[in-house]
């Protein structure tokens, strides 16, 4: 009755695709690259283009909600120089004029949670139950046939993170879905550190429960922030004694100066809630609380009250839709059920390739099928998820002075039907379905 | 504060026992009319019991009511202590883990509030609940008091660090030489850890001073030894250290009555014995003598007769272990069954065997209520109907121990944590099909095949509107910027949600739409 994403397929086929990957991949990276960068024509040493889109719709997303009909966006030197109604701005000399009067522009969508950004066979390893030395940065892939259908999905800026073979498993790397090097592409590194409370790690050594996997995730976060403590100290002169350095602690630094969020692997009730108390409420970190699915939402009276008390935490939903309660025999949209019991900072992810990378939107629609509110859906797909990974001051809004970073459509992103026709990135084409096609 | 534990604890009934509760808990309650067993004391034919703040401030025959009190006309019923559950791993997600040693790991990790153990804890009339690691341990891990209500384990703590568990008996997969050595080489290892850390203490106040380390290892050890901070230790050491200095309660396992004498040996040796509960097996009785003579608490296995068969003559022989360990003058605790279908889940049940086999029936009481309290260390708050303890309060039917006796109403810190009226589990199983109400609206039954169709909301066709809400039920708004706003009580909040998913809820919600205490008044 119900339709669901053929996730066993999706899955199956993201494995052989892979196998096929490594293959040539070991062999051919670097020729791949070379030619991608010579297909593509992009070069870092030209100036970004001066493009002035004459649209019917701007989705601002920013707080006031702000939608303009008709609108011209002018982009210049890689930003969004000037936005405003097309009966009211002219546009000047010397921009290239994009006239698409019924397509929207959307914001470029932001992941919170994807593995196809690298090479997923270095998705996990698994060396021991908590592993804070890994970082993802060492498996970056550019230019990877993922990274085009993923911004050929209007998906601009994605978190990879390691998988959650263990309950600390590595830092993530936020990464532009365009770019020829990982120079390009790698916008912060650290973006996170990635985290994986339980469901999962257990299957770690010959098992291991939920009092051994968090007493031994504490124990980690807190010798890290010893660790930090030490050299604040002595940064701020209060000791002459040098702490050693500490390749595998050192960069939980910015982690603990709230550079960067742990993004979390986390659903179900008491799961969710120890995410939520060890690492927000006690540990006071910037907290991203990732799947929170099945039963999870009933912990939002508890995230309320830490929002209250000046804690961070963004719920960014996903890959499941939604939760088949056998005991209630019902089903519960995981998006809707969260937004329904007050979690004003929801967003969306794909777990790519769980859920292909393209499909973003999709998964927004799907939470919004079992209850969620469209329009939030799309703030959970832009703002929110930008503000979640301390982007916003750069992307996440259609406004001046941001990076030019957003999506042409042909409608609303949500509605299934819709495509996009061109994805913009540092204010540079980078997927034009004139160009080349993919939907 | 209190306020607010007391508001997030009632939201917590909702969401997980189904069972709702409309406004905030009163802070004075009075429970007039009803027999009162205060397992401690005469028990009172007809009597009043007051609560205020959570703490029972007057129980007698005729108790004078300060005016803002809020009276619950209990006449028939009879009032009883909140049941205590003296043992149970229930609560965790797993019994134990794959680790011989787990001195540093905390029940706390791995507790979860929204098992459904929990929910029929306060159905069972049982108020506190000693969630501990399993017997198939060396040492299992750092256990804890809690209460079956609250949000988190946090709300739901009465007593943290409540002891250590260990095991005397061998662990699955050991024999029991195996099973000494790792627990000798636990305390060997402590001694040695704390030898080291005398050095290295000493050592580093030499620095401190800028002296020289002018004596040998052998003497900075014993000048080390004061100098060690309770932060120097690590987590596993700092608790096994605590225990061997008897400042923390250990709760033994002794499976047969062949380990009772090296339980009660190691206990004497490592500095523990004072603190030390015995944790029984099926036969372990057999060594009554010596748990006699070491006097120490009990905690007796949930199968209450112990059967055996004569291996000669063929001969089968019962013994009803409660009995002969009543007998014995020794002070015992009662388990519930963990098999939620068995009869021996009840405690009462448990304690109403006790007195059919002989056992003195404020004995038995006793064994549910005050002394399991006593051994959680909690004797002086918990366990009895007297005044100064926690509003704790089970109403039940009649008689406690009749097994016609259903729990009405449970009170925990003076909190109505469960109400059977509302209960809307227990009617759903115990209707007869047919005799519930019918929903007024069709769509009922169908609403999940509805929901099928694009756009369909899931609350939307079913008989609870979210009333925080009503405007979601039509077509999606384009721009709606701020969350839904939660209702005025969290209570209402979870209710809200809770009640939208459930058929049975729906009956629920309809029923309270007309009953006129539900429209916010104190459940009283």
């Amino acid at each position: 009755m119900i339709r669901q994403p053929a996730k066993g397929n999706r899955r199956q086929a993201a494995d052989g695709r892979q196998q096929a990957r490594g293959k040539t991949r070991r062999v051919a990276t670097a020729t791949l690259v070379g030619a991608l960068a010579l297909l593509t024509g992009v070069s870092r040493a030209e100036e970004p283009p001066k493009l002035a889109f004459v649209v019917g719709k701007v989705l601002v997303m920013d707080k006031a909600d702000t939608v303009i009909n008709n609108a011209v966006v002018l982009v210049s030197g890689g930003r969004i120089e000037k936005v405003g109604k097309a009966n009211e701005m002219a546009i000047p000399q010397g921009y290239r004029r994009i006239d698409l009067p019924r397509h929207w522009i959307v914001p470029g969508f932001v992941d919170c949670h994807n593995h196809t950004a690298g090479s997923l066979s270095d998705l996990n390893d698994m060396v021991y139950l908590t592993n804070p030395g890994l970082d993802t940065l060492n498996t970056v892939q550019p230019e990877s046939d993922d990274m085009w259908m993923a911004r050929a999905g209007g998906v601009t800026t994605v978190l990879l993170i390691p998988g959650s073979g263990t309950n600390i498993s590595g830092f993530g790397t936020i990464s532009k879905t365009a770019g020829q090097s990982v120079s390009d592409v790698v916008v912060r590194s650290p973006g996170s550190i990635k985290v994986a409370q339980a469901g999962n790690p257990e299957r770690y050594w010959w098992g291991v429960g939920r009092m051994f996997m968090n007493f031994n995730t504490r124990q980690t976060l807190e010798k890290a922030q010893a660790y930090h403590e030490a050299w604040e100290k002595f940064e701020r002169g209060e000791t002459t004694e040098k702490p050693a350095f500490d390749p595998i602690f050192d960069g939980f630094r910015g982690l603990f100066r709230k550079e960067f969020v742990a993004s979390v692997h986390t659903q179900i009730y008491q799961v969710v809630m120890t995410t939520v108390d060890m690492l927000a409420r006690k540990m006071d970190l910037r907290t991203v609380l990732d799947h929170s699915e099945f039963d999870g939402w009933k912990v939002a009276p508890l995230i309320r009250e830490a929002l209250a008390a000046g804690r961070s935490i963004y719920t960014i939903q996903g890959p499941r839709a939604y939760h088949l309660d056998g005991t209630q025999r019902k089903i519960h949209g995981n998006a809707a059920r969260w937004w329904q019991a007050g979690n004003p900072l929801l967003g969306i992810n794909t777990d790519a390739p769980v859920v292909a990378q393209e499909q973003l939107p999709f998964q927004a629609a799907m939470g919004c099928y079992y209850g969620w509110v469209p329009y939030e859906g799309i703030k959970g797909l832009t703002r929110i998820p930008a503000e979640a990974l301390l982007l916003d001051d750069q992307i996440g809004t259609i406004e001046a002075g941001k990076q030019a970073e957003f999506g042409v459509w042909t409608g609303d992103p949500l509605d299934t039907r819709s495509a996009c026709e061109m994805t913009v990135i540092g204010g540079r084409i980078v997927y034009d379905a004139n160009v080349r096609r993919r939907w | 504060m209190r306020r607010t534990g007391a508001w997030r604890a009632a939201t917590a009934v909702i969401a997980f026992a189904a069972v709702s509760v409309q406004a905030g808990p009163p802070t004075k309650i009075a429970l007039t009319g009803g027999r009162i067993v205060p397992v401690v004391g005469p028990e009172i034919e007809k009597g009043t019991i007051l609560i205020e703040h959570g703490k029972i401030t007057a129980v007698g025959a005729s108790v004078e009511l300060p005016f803002d009190a809020m009276e619950v006309d209990v006449s028939g019923k009879v009032l009883f202590p909140g049941l205590v559950n003296a043992h149970d791993w229930q609560g965790l997600d797993i019994p134990n883990e794959n680790l011989d040693i787990g001195a540093a790991l905390d029940v706390y990790d791995a507790i979860d509030p929204s098992r459904l153990f929990f929910e029929n804890s306060l159905r069972d009339g049982v108020t506190t609940v000693h969630i501990i690691q399993a017997n198939n341990c060396v040492i299992g891990g750092i256990s804890r008091v809690v209460r079956p209500i609250g949000l988190d384990v946090d709300e739901m703590t009465v007593r943290p660090r409540a002891g250590v568990k260990m095991s005397a008996s061998p662990k699955g997969g050991y024999d029991r030489m195996t099973q000494w050595a790792i627990l000798r080489e636990a305390f060997a290892e402590l001694a040695d850890y704390r030898e080291r850390l005398a050095e290295q203490r000493y050592e580093e106040e030499q620095k401190k001073l800028k002296k020289d380390v002018d004596v040998g290892p052998a003497e900075a050890r014993k000048r080390g030894a004061e100098l060690i901070r309770p932060q120097d230790y690590d987590d596993a050491h700092a608790n096994l250290h605590e225990l061997s200095q008897g400042r923390l309660d250990a709760w033994v396992y002794v499976g047969a009555a062949t380990d009772v004498g090296p339980a009660v040996k190691f206990a004497k040796e490592n500095g523990f014995f004072d603190r030390v509960v015995f944790v029984l097996g099926p036969d372990t009785f057999k060594a009554v003598d010596e748990l006699k003579a070491a006097g120490r608490p009990v905690v007796l296995d949930v199968n209450l007769d112990f059967r055996e068969r004569d291996p000669l003559t063929g001969k089968l022989s019962e013994t009803f272990v409660p009995k002969v360990i009543a007998d014995a003058g020794l002070t015992f605790a009662l388990l519930p069954h963990p098999d939620a279908s068995l009869a021996e889940r009840y405690l009462t049940y448990q304690a109403a065997r006790c007195i059919r086999e002989g056992v003195a029936r404020e004995t038995a009481l006793a064994a549910i209520t005050i002394n399991p309290a006593k051994m959680l260390g909690l004797g002086d708050t918990l366990g009895s109907l007297e005044v100064g303890k926690a509003g704790n309060i089970v109403v039940y039917g009649g008689d406690p121990l009749d097994f016609n006796t259903w729990v009405e109403q449970v009170y925990i810190d003076g909190i109505l944590a469960y109400d059977r009226a509302k209960d809307v589990r227990i009617r759903r199983l115990l209707e007869e099909p047919g005799a519930e109400e019918k929903p007024k609206e069709p769509a009922g039954d169908s609403a999940a095949s509805d929901q099928t169709q694009q756009g369909d909301k899931p609350e939307a066709g079913e008989g609870a509107p979210d009333p925080a809400k009503p405007e979601n039920k039509g077509e999606n708004k384009p721009d709606s910027p701020a969350p839904p706003k939660p209702s005025p009580g969290p209570g209402d909040d979870e209710a809200s949600v809770e009640r939208a998913s459930d058929r049975a809820d729906r009956a629920e919600s309809r029923r309270r739409k007309d009953n006129p205490r539900s429209k916010g008044g104190p459940d009283a």
